[in-house]
């Protein structure tokens, strides 16, 4: 009850509200005029630069991010790349000393099978050279035995063969001619 | 300076002359003439292969044999009928030659044929057909 009857109150005294408030309405106009005008001087000269302003700073710093994340990106992208060129590189390295090791190992087969192959040859030419040898000392011997026994049987028909013998040898070997 | 002759007719000329029995050494002594003063002794050997060649056509046949020893009558005689029979020559000659290095037997060399017996030979043959080496 209290509170209507104190806007009842305050509803008959609406005329003087301004008055009661210490509020000169005037002068309220005439700020809410200024206050308009300078509204719109700010929203014509000032807020337009201030705007353009921004914009720009919004606009670098829009450039900035962007540059930024591109950078970022290229970041990432280079990483990923040099990860992938490690990688690649790891394998390549890793092949090439399987390759190596394959080839090493190859070498070292081929140089012992050659080692082997020269060694066996070394000891069959050996072997070859020592019957070569054995059958020439065997073929020299034959011949000298040969060489001896001619000489003998020379020196013992020369001793034995006398004209008488020569004769009927010559006999014999007319015979046999026949 | 008389022409010359050609070796086949000079060797048909002393061939025909030794058929008819004229004197060997005299045949000889005008053919050996011939050659040195047509200065052809070089050609010897030849006219000598071609008179035999010629004499054995006439079924004359000259020959030697070469044996270590001084052969008896008979035994040239034997070799001269064994050259005969593989010839078929009426007259054969033959030159005998002593060489001590055939050791024995001997070496018949006729024109066409060729018998060599002699130990040396068989000797050569034992150390050459038999060597290895």
């Amino acid at each position: 009850m209290n509170f209507l009857t104190t806007f009842a109150e305050t509803a008959e005294a609406q005329e003087d509200i301004f008055t009661a408030l210490g509020i000169d309405w005037r002068l309220l106009i005439l700020q809410i005029v200024a206050f308009l005008i300078l509204v719109w001087l700010l929203g014509k000269f000032v807020y337009p630069l201030l705007m353009k302003s921004v914009d720009e700073r919004q606009k670098n710093i829009e450039e900035a991010a962007k540059a930024a994340k591109k950078a970022q990106e290229s970041a990432a992208e280079s990483e990923a790349e040099t990860a992938e060129l490690l990688a690649q590189a790891r394998k390549e390295a890793a092949d090439i000393v399987a390759t190596a090791k394959l080839e090493a190992g190859d070498m070292v087969s081929t140089s012992e099978a050659k080692a082997k192959s020269t060694a066996e040859k070394i000891v069959a030419d050996a072997h070859a050279q020592i019957e070569k040898d054995i059958d020439k000392a065997r073929r020299e011997l034959h011949d000298q035995t040969l060489e001896l026994i001619a000489f003998a049987t020379e020196k013992v028909i020369r001793k034995k063969l006398d004209s008488k013998a020569d004769e009927a040898l010559i006999a014999d070997v007319l015979k046999e001619a026949k | 300076m008389a022409r010359k002759l050609s070796r086949r007719s000079l060797a048909l000329h002393v061939a025909t002359h030794l058929v008819n029995g004229k004197p060997q050494k005299e045949i000889a002594r005008q053919l050996a003439a011939y050659l040195i003063w047509t200065r052809r002794t070089k050609e010897l050997t030849l006219i000598v292969r071609d008179i035999q060649f010629y004499l054995a056509e006439h079924g004359h046949i000259a020959g030697t044999v070469t044996s270590a020893h001084d052969l008896s009558a008979s035994t040239l005689k034997a070799i001269e009928a064994f050259a005969k029979e593989k010839t078929g020559a009426k007259k054969v000659s033959l030159d005998r030659a002593v060489d001590e290095s055939v050791i024995g037997g001997i070496k018949l060399e006729i024109p066409g044929y060729e018998l060599d017996t002699t130990v040396a030979r068989q000797l050569t043959i034992l150390k050459t057909r038999y060597k290895k080496a």
